[in-house]
This record gives C-alpha cells, sequence and structure tokens, in this order.
C-alpha cells in the first residue's frame, strides 16, 4: 500500500512545518518581527514629528523597508539551515521512495507556511494595535503589504532552494555564506549600484537600468508594489518612479512587479529542482 | 534482487568504484568488505538511488529497475552510516514520519520501536539520544517496510548490545522470508554470523567475491598460534619447522603460523617432543593483511 503521490509530498511540508515551528530561530523571528512591527505602528509617527499611533497607510510605509531587509534575511538563512540537512538525515530520506522534486516543494511549502505564520503574527498584532486606536482606514493597503511580505518570503526561500541544493549533506556553511552573500546584494547593494550606474548614463539609458533594477531585484519589485497598494509613491525611489513613468500608470506597474516576484519563486524552484536531481548524496 | 553491472563511479579524478559487477540473489545475505576509501559505501549508495553512476549501474528488484528511480526505492530499504535525525522530533514522530512516507500499517510504529528496545525512549525527542539510540532509531526505520532488499552501510559501528541484538535478529527474520540484504562492515563477528557470501573492494576494485566459509579458510590460512615453551630444543624446532617452514622461536615463545590443520599439527609435534607447553594463544590472519594480499593479487 503506498500513499498517492500528493499525499507524500504534503506529508513532508507537514513535517518541515513541525520542525520549523519547534525551531527557536523561527520562534525568535516571530518574536523579533512581531517586537519590531508594534515598535514601527507606536512609534513612527512620532519619529516624523508627530504624536500617538499612526494609520494604516502611514504604518504600511514604514513597514515596508523592514520587511524588505528582514524578511529575505529570515528565509534565506532558516531555508538553508533547512534544505541542506546533515548528511545522515539527508540519506535516510532520499532513498525513500519519493521523487527528489517532491521532498524539495513539500520541504519549502512547510517552511512557507511556517515563516508567513511568524509573521503574521507580528502583522496581526501590529494591525490590531493600529486598528484599536486608529480605525481601519487603509487597511487594504496593509493586507497587500502583508501579501507582498508572503511572496517575498517564497521568492528568497526559493532563493535557498538553489543554493542548498548542491549542499546537501555537505558543504552547509558555505551554503549560509552564500546566503547572506544573496541577501547583501539583493537588498543592498543592487539599488546602490544600479543608481551610481545611472548616474552617469543618458538619461533613457538610466532609466531603464533603474526600471531593470527594480524588476531583477525582488526585495525593490516588493517594496515598489507595496508603495504602489498603499499610494505611498512619495517613498518611491528613482527605479520605482521609473518603473511608473514607463508604464503610465500603477496598474501596469503593479503587473510587471507580480510578474517580477512570480518568476523570482518559479525559476529558483525550478532550477533548485534539476540541480537536486542531478546531485549526487 | 541487486545487480551492479559494471559499475564505475569518480568524484573528480578520484576513481571510487570501478567496474564492479555483482549479484545478490534473493535471499543471500552478503557482506561487502574492504578498507576505508575501498569504495563499500559508493557502492551502497548508488544501489540506494542516492548517487548517479558515472557508467554502469545498478538495478534492484525483479526484473531489475535502475536504483535512481523512485519505483526502485520502493523494493529496498537503506540505512546510511552515520544516520541522523532532526533533533527536534521524537523517536515515535521520527518513525511515524517513515511509516507514512512507506505507506505501512500503523501497527508497525509501536512493533520497531519496541525491536529497537526504543519504546521507553519513543516520547522523547532525538536530540536527546546518545549515538546508540540514534543509529538503533535508523535500524528502526530501515526495518519498517518489509522491502525485498535491505541496504546497511556499517550498521553496527556503534550499537550497544540491545541494538547489536536488534541488528542481528532483523538480518535473520530477513532471511528467513527470503528476503535480500547487502551490508558493509568492518566487524569480522557480523561476518561471521550472518553473511553467506562476502564480496571483498580494494581501491573500487571487487578483488574477491567469496562464500563465508571460503573466507574463513583463507583467514584461518594466514593464522599464528604462539606457544610458550620452557625450552626449544633444535631438533624439535626443526621437526615443527618441516610442517610450519614460518615457525620462530624468540623469547620463550615459538611462534607458527600457518592454517588451522598445521597448525594443529604443530601443536601436537611440540607436545610429543616433549616440550613443556606454559601458554598458548591462536589467532586467525587479519582482514585488512587479507586485503593487501587480495590487491596485490596474492593468493
Amino acid at each position: 500500500m503506498t500513499a498517492p503521490r500528493t499525499s507524500l509530498m504534503l506529508l513532508v511540508a507537514r513535517q518541515e512545518l513541525l520542525l520549523a515551528a519547534r525551531s527557536r530561530w523561527t520562534q525568535i523571528f516571530a518574536a523579533v518581527f512581531a517586537v519590531l512591527a508594534l515598535g514601527v505602528s507606536a512609534s513612527g509617527y512620532i519619529l516624523s514629528g508627530g504624536h500617538g499611533f499612526q494609520d494604516f497607510a502611514r504604518t504600511s510605509a514604514s513597514l515596508v523597508q523592514l520587511v524588505a531587509l528582514v524578511v529575505p534575511l529570515a528565509s534565506l538563512l532558516m531555508g538553508v539551515m533547512a534544505l541542506a540537512p546533515e548528511r545522515g538525515t539527508a540519506e535516510l530520506l532520499f532513498s525513500q521512495p519519493i521523487a527528489r522534486r517532491q521532498i524539495l516543494v513539500g520541504k519549502l511549502l512547510g517552511l512557507l507556511a511556517a515563516l508567513a505564520a511568524a509573521e503574521a503574527v507580528g502583522f496581526g498584532l501590529a494591525g490590531l494595535v493600529v486598528f484599536q486606536n486608529t480605525g481601519e482606514d487603509g487597511a487594504a493597503g496593509y493586507a497587500i503589504l502583508v501579501l507582498g511580505s508572503f511572496l517575498l518570503t517564497a521568492v528568497f526561500l526559493s532563493l535557498a532552494a538553489l543554493i542548498a541544493a548542491g549542499a546537501v549533506g555537505r558543504k552547509r556553511a558555505r551554503a549560509l555564506a552564500v546566503a547572506l552573500v544573496v541577501w547583501f546584494v539583493a537588498v543592498l547593494l543592487i539599488d546602490l549600484v544600479a543608481l551610481g550606474v545611472a548616474s552617469v548614463l543618458p538619461s533613457t539609458a538610466a532609466s531603464r537600468l533603474l526600471i531593470l533594477s527594480v524588476l531583477l531585484n525582488p526585495a525593490s519589485a516588493m517594496r515598489t508594489g507595496a508603495l504602489l497598494a498603499i499610494e505611498g509613491t512619495a517613498a518611491f525611489g528613482p527605479g520605482s518612479l521609473a518603473l511608473l513613468r514607463f508604464t503610465r500608470g500603477a496598474t501596469g506597474a503593479a503587473l510587471l512587479v507580480v510578474v517580477s516576484l512570480v518568476t523570482w519563486i518559479v525559476l529558483p524552484t525550478l532550477a533548485a529542482v534539476r540541480r537536486l536531481s542531478r546531485a549526487d548524496l | 534482487m541487486i545487480r551492479f553491472e559494471a559499475l564505475s563511479k569518480t568524484f573528480g579524478s578520484h576513481h571510487a568504484v570501478q567496474g564492479l559487477t555483482l549479484a545478490v540473489r534473493a535471499g543471500e545475505v552478503v557482506a561487502l568488505l574492504g578498507p576505508n576509501g575501498s569504495g563499500k559505501t559508493t557502492s551502497l549508495k548508488a544501489a540506494a538511488g542516492l548517487l548517479r553512476p558515472s557508467s554502469g549501474q545498478v538495478l534492484v528488484g525483479e526484473p531489475g529497475l535502475p536504483a535512481t528511480l523512485p519505483g526502485a526505492r520502493r523494493v529496498l530499504s537503506f540505512l546510511p552510516q552515520k544516520v541522523s535525525f532532526p533533533d527536534l522530533l521524537t523517536g515515535r514522530e521520527v518513525v511515524e514520519f517513515y511509516r507514512l512516507l512507506r505507506g505501512v500499517e500503523p501497527a508497525r510504529t509501536d512493533e520497531v520501536l519496541q525491536v529497537a528496545a526504543l519504546d521507553g525512549a519513543a516520547g522523547r525527542q532525538v536530540g536527546t539520544y546518545s549515538g546508540g539510540m540514534t543509529q538503533r532509531l535508523g535500524l528502526a526505520v530501515a526495518a519498517l517496510p518489509s522491502a525485498p532488499v535491505l541496504l546497511l552501510d556499517e550498521p553496527t559501528s556503534s550499537l550497544d548490545a540491545d541494538g547489536l541484538g536488534a541488528f542481528y535478529g532483523l538480518v535473520e527474520q530477513r532471511r528467513q522470508h527470503g528476503q535480500t540484504v547487502l551490508f558493509t562492515s568492518h566487524q569480522w563477528g557480523d561476518v561471521e554470523r550472518l553473511a553467506d557470501r562476502v564480496a571483498v573492494l580494494v581501491e573500487g576494485r571487487l578483488v574477491a567475491d567469496l562464500t563465508q566459509h571460503e573466507l574463513s579458510d583463507r583467514l584461518a590460512a594466514r593464522g599464528v598460534m604462539r606457544l610458550r615453551l620452557d625450552a626449544c630444543p633444535t631438533e624439535l624446532l626443526a621437526r615443527v619447522q618441516r610442517l610450519a617452514p614460518g615457525a620462530r622461536w624468540a623469547m620463550s615463545q615459538l611462534s607458527i603460523p600457518g592454517s588451522a590443520e598445521i597448525r594443529a599439527a604443530a601443536l601436537e609435534a611440540v607436545r610429543s617432543g616433549g616440550a613443556e607447553i606454559r601458554g598458548i594463544a591462536s589467532d586467525d590472519g587479519r582482514l585488512d593483511t587479507l586485503y593487501r594480499e587480495l590487491a596485490g593479487g596474492a593468493p
């Protein structure tokens, strides 16, 4: 008697969710994210010269930066740790009658559920505080930010899977180092380099480069998408503004951002499946 | 049931296994022996579908599926050399996960935990287990499905007495059910007790494929008997050397190399020669010595 294929993948997902929920790293991430989100909602307005709590729109605008910074880091590190298990664990699991792609996708789903739940705790607490103090205005944009955060988690878990696929059962430390480099490049470096290069290019070429830097960088894409949703274009960087001008409106820009994020989820996952299928354990 | 067909595996410039051709039939228990780095684990991992052969193939089951296909892994169960589990799961959760993955009936969880003598520790997280308990948990997982092929990589390396009993019981049970067991080991005791046949790998090549009795004989032929005597007159030494030319007398000890028969005949010669025997020790040949001889093509 053999369980159907889908249920094997879900079984792996359930196991990974259980492990991630018990992991102190997930618990720390949930706690830190919640504290930061609460802090942002309670103090951001004060920092900008006002007093009291921010409404949903202002809280969202402040949280975008936090999400773009913290979520990729947590997803990459926790993803690599979970997706590149110890040799003895990997050998036993991969010798079972289940395809490697099912193991990989199952683990990704479990991790995504765990990290999304951890983020939901932070967003939920902050949202509750904001709702009680300022009402529901801007809640829809806040919900889109939450969705954007989940998408960004999926993107960086997918990248973690690609990094970890060559490190199953070995080279875990190296994979973690690569993950840190990817985070640094995606979250900090690309925008700076693009801006620096654009400043010496003619305006059309600079504009194209800046648009590319938004669409090819999932952290920037999420930031742009979330700010569009909360009508926070005042906080746009040059890349996001160039994209908005190029698409002549928010709808086109939002569509491109979603396509970018989905592509960033699908392509690394497919590459990770391919890499893992060919890996010797 | 397992067929290695000209299997070769190369890692960079290192040839881990070179042209291994070996068949393990249903109902056979075969030990894969060899020094460290001889390709035993690589061969076993190729049979478990964990490695892609550089050339050749490993077929598992009947009529024989390439081991890299998930379908082939349905007929086998594999215990890695240094098995490990997520620290945060309990022993029971680990077994339950693999039970569901293999589609085995629920009652097997308690059965295998009991066989592995882990029923008392099943509720504890694996992170609290000793090395021996982790190995026993691995054995429990490997024993879950009644798969026709059981692959075990140095299963006794860190087992305590309870674990050894569980391991021997598992292999005997599989043999009785006509299933195939292929295991690697450095422990001559495991081989002597369990194996019907022994395949010896040296530097990635199969250098011998012997029955267990043939291997015992070869080891016995490389044995040494040491007798502590009050004295060894020249004529007695000459008499012993006619039976065992390598016999030497030094420091009140007469060393007599040779097969069990030669050693027995030499002992009789010493006794009838009137020497007072104050102590006796006899060892069969060592596996590492045999590996070197087999690698060099010595008899």
